[in-house]
Formats: C-alpha cells, structure tokens, sequence
C-alpha cells in the first residue's frame, strides 16, 4: 500500500529502519576524534570495496591467474595484474562517489538518466555475464571440493547453503560481516605461494623489469584478456555502487569507502599474485597445463607443497567460487530490483522483498543446476567468461565516465580531471585489447607479423 | 516498495538524523531526471555497441570451434 503524506510527514519502511540504525552507530563514531573512533569508524564503513575486489578474485579468475604461473612463470605478468588491479581501483573508486553522492543503484541511473533503450543495452551485457560467471563459479567449488572427494552435488548444496545462509538474517551489515569473513579465506593463497619457496629476486626483477616477456600469440592474447577480465568487469559496478547504497553511505563516507577499496584491491592483488607465484613451478617443471582445472592445479603442486598445501590451493578455489556466488547473484537481484522498480536491499524481510530475493536465488540455482547437468561442454563457458567481460567492459565504462561527470547529480563530488583521463585510458586500453584478441582469431597472421616486430 | 507506514514526531527526528532525507526509500522512488545525450555521446555509445555484437561473435565462435 502506498501513503500519500502531507509536506511535513516522513513516510519510513522496514528497509530504512534498518539502515538508519546501522547509521546511528557511524554518526555516534564521527562524534569523537580519537584514533580508537576513527578505527571503529573504519570498521563500520569498509566493506564493499574489499567485498567486490575479493569477490572478483572468483573461480575463473583464480584459474587464470594459476594458469598464467603455470604457462609463464615469473615475469611480465606480475607486473600486468598489479597494473590491473591498479585499474579496478580507478574504476570502483567512481561507483563509490557515485552511489554515496546519488544514493542510487548503477542500473536504476542508466535506466532514469539515459533511457530504457541504453539501459536494456547494459543489462542485457550484465544478465549474460552474470550468469555465465555465476556457472563458473559452480564449476569451481565442485573442482576444489572434487579434491577432497566430494561428489559434485553435495558440493553443489554446500555452495548454495553458504549462500542462502548469509541471507538469514535480513540484514545488510550481517550478510556483508558474513560475506566479508568468508571472503578473507582467499588469501589462503598467499601461504600457498610462500610453501613454493619463490625465487624473490626473480619476482623483484619481474616488477623493475616487465621481463621475460611473453612471446605474442593467440595464447598469450587470451591470457592477458583472461586478466584483465578476472579483475574489471560489469558486474563489479553494479555491485559496488548498489552495497555502497545498500550500506547507506554519503558524501561524507567516501574518503572511508576510497580506503576501503584501496585496502580490498591491495589484498586481492595480492592473492592473485599469490597464486601466479604458487603455480610458477609448474612453469620451470615444463608441466603442460592448458587444460587444468581447479583441482588439477592441486594435484599438479601436491609434489612440490605437500598435501596439506595442495588442499589449501584447493580450499581456496572453493572459497573463491562461493564468495563470488553470493557477491554476483545479489549484484543481479540489486540490478533486476532497480530497473524493475521493485523493493531492492538485504534490509528487506523476505515478505516485503520476494522479487529481490527470488532473483538472488533463483540465479543461484539454476547456474549450480546446470553445473550438475551430465555431458553439457562447461568448458566452453570457463574459456569464454572472462573474455566476455572484458568485452561488456568499455560500454559500461562510458555509462560510467558519463554518470560520475554529470553535474546535476553528483554535485560537488563529480569526477576530477585527472579520474577522467585515467578512466579514458582505461576505456582505450580495454578495446585495444578485445581488438588484439578479434585480431588473433579472425586473422593470426596478422598476430604472428605483429609478434615477429 | 515495501510496508511502509508515516513515522511519529520522534521516530522521524531520529531517522533524519541518522539519514539523508534522499536516502528514504519513498523519496528514492521519484525518478532521477531524464538526460539526453550528445551527438558525440551517441557515436561513441553505437560504437562501442557494434564492437562488442562483433566481438561476443567471434569469442562464442572461437570457444565453440575449440570444444568440438
């Protein structure tokens, strides 16, 4: 039922209640300036930047990053992920100004600031890569837990069950503590690397150096588009600037939301680079690993870390494919709420928000369903899931450019000169790279003229 | 939108002291102003639709030929 109020009336829900108490704690912390305060202040702001860089390191990701040690070793890549993430963190730095600044969700601005017919555009490159990644993330905890023996539909109702229990409380600062404690286990992969015995002058040459470089061909392109996708991607957006309403975050907080994405890009740059380290033996042992799965990777270390390393290297891709279920889904239900007009928040009592929670879940399902299905080329969606995001990403970051430039509604807090020309060349870097890949494919002479320069 | 009821005097006060009045969810359900794009605008948006029609064909078709 809708109430019409007269002028001085405020009109409240449940949703609002609940964001209003999670936002007395941080007005009664900003009253003291103590570092005891401003650390507790920290603590109550940070959790969607660290959510969505760790989220991102997902199942596909983490397998790209496994199978750039294990085809390259140390060398130009390390430097190149950095770079990446580097990237992320000028990217999601805008969602935070833009959802603190607009207290809307990314999907309901293009949709109300440019029209349903560019906002279908971007959901429809959201809802596919969504999904495609969301399988994905299946594929991985069925592969990590297949290492300890599991069957693929208990680890299947494991993922699930972790998802839908961070539901249960209805409350977006308990799903984000869950979520964000359950994200930490990623950097399992830093002990990993470190159990490799890495060679540190090797790495520290990588970084000065950018060398050895790869040679240039079709596996190389599809390598560097792998990482790039497995650290900037749509869905990322969406996310981050939906929780950052969600949470209920102002102009005032984004100083703490920069940290926090800061903080989120630094850990998990580090366990991808972590994993890149912890695979590059592999490299040096000249073990062909083009074809590895999750576990496979495991198995493939277990020589040269013990069994206890390779299951943590296991245990690792099974945390990353259900922190980026639970991460992806709710980026879709947040998406589908705002262009649907429907109640869109982890606020919400299931009563008041069955649209928001049946999309989250029933993304869930049915991708871990088909995950389950005999015989289906899965393959095919692990190969193709990071390019495709790389390819939805130059659109989305000129909705992006757009959105956080525009006057009217981002006020004072518009996007600097400087924030500009870096997502610029963002935006240049990203369909140059879709370009170099088109060219490997549809003419690798040309690839192969290119490399010999 | 979900239940929603007119909040008391001091329920009110409270909840605008702890929030924005544009972070309420009633206040969030008046559409943000439509804005109409450049010209330059559009050609960068078509542009960047046509690359990336083009670009999703040639990496399903690439995955497809690599699986079979």
């Amino acid at each position: 039922m809708t109430i019409v109020p007269a002028e001085d009336e405020v009109v409240v829900t449940h949703e609002d209640i609940d964001r209003a108490r999670d936002r007395a704690k941080v007005r009664a912390a900003r009253m003291s300036h103590s570092l005891r305060a401003r650390a507790w202040l920290l603590w109550l702001l940070i959790g969607p930047g660290i959510l969505v860089m760790l989220g991102e390191n997902d199942g596909p990701s983490m397998l790209s990053y496994a199978a750039t040690g294990a085809k390259f070793g140390i060398g130009f890549f390390l430097p190149f992920v950095a770079l990446t993430f580097a990237m992320a963190l000028v990217v999601q730095e805008m969602t935070v100004r833009l959802g603190a600044a607009t207290h809307r969700g990314h999907a309901e601005l293009i949709f109300e600031r440019f029209g349903p017919f560019w906002g279908w555009f971007s959901m429809i490159d959201l809802g596919i890569g969504n999904f495609l990644t969301l399988i994905t993330e299946f594929i991985a905890v069925r592969a990590g837990l297949g290492f300890f023996g599991v069957p693929p539909w208990a680890a299947i109702l494991v993922a699930l069950g972790v998802l839908y229990s961070a539901l249960l409380s209805h409350r977006y600062w308990t799903w984000e503590r869950v979520t964000l404690a359950a994200a930490a286990f990623n950097l399992i992969f830093i002990p990993v690397a470190l159990m490799t015995h890495p060679h540190w002058g090797a790495v520290g040459h990588a970084f000065v150096t950018w060398k050895p470089l790869p040679h240039l061909n079709q596996d190389t392109v599809l390598i560097v588009l792998s990482n790039i996708g497995a650290t900037v991607t749509p869905w990322m957006l969406f996310f981050q600037q939906s929780a950052t309403v969600d949470k209920g975050l102002t102009t005032k907080d984004i100083h703490f939301g920069r940290i926090d994405t800061l903080v989120g890009a630094l850990l998990a740059a580090a366990a991808a680079l972590g994993t890149i380290v912890a695979t590059a033996p592999l490299a040096s042992h000249a073990m062909n690993a083009a074809s590895f799965q999750a576990a496979q990777f495991a198995q493939a270390l277990e020589p040269l870390i013990g069994r206890y390393g390779a299951a943590a290297f296991a245990l690792g891709m099974v945390e990353a494919g259900i922190v980026a279920s639970i991460t992806i889904s709710t980026s879709s239900a947040y998406a589908f709420g705002e262009v649907a007009r429907k109640p869109h928040s982890l606020n919400l009592p299931v009563n008041q928000g069955k649209s928001f929670y049946a999309v989250l879940g029933l993304c869930a399902a049915a991708a871990a369903g088909i995950v389950l299905i005999p015989g289906l080329p899965l393959v095919f969606v692990v190969l193709v899931v990071n390019v495709v995001a790389v390819l939805a990403m130059p659109p989305a970051l000129v909705f992006l450019y757009l959105l956080v430039n525009d006057k009217q509604i981002m006020g004072d807090v518009k996007s600097p000169r400087l924030a500009n020309v870096v997502a610029g060349a963002v935006v240049v870097v990203l369909t140059a790279a879709g370009v170099l890949y088109g060219l490997s494919v549809v003419t690798p002479q040309a690839l192969a003229w290119l490399g010999a320069r | 939108m979900g239940e929603e009821h007119i909040a008391g005097p001091e329920e009110a006060s409270w909840i605008l002291s702890t929030l924005e009045r544009d972070q309420l969810v009633t206040e969030k359900a008046a559409p943000v102003p439509r804005r109409r794009l450049g010209g330059g605008e559009l050609f960068v948006l078509w542009a960047l639709r046509v690359y990336v029609v083009f670009m999703m064909a040639v990496v399903f078709w690439q995955a497809w030929s690599a699986t079979r």
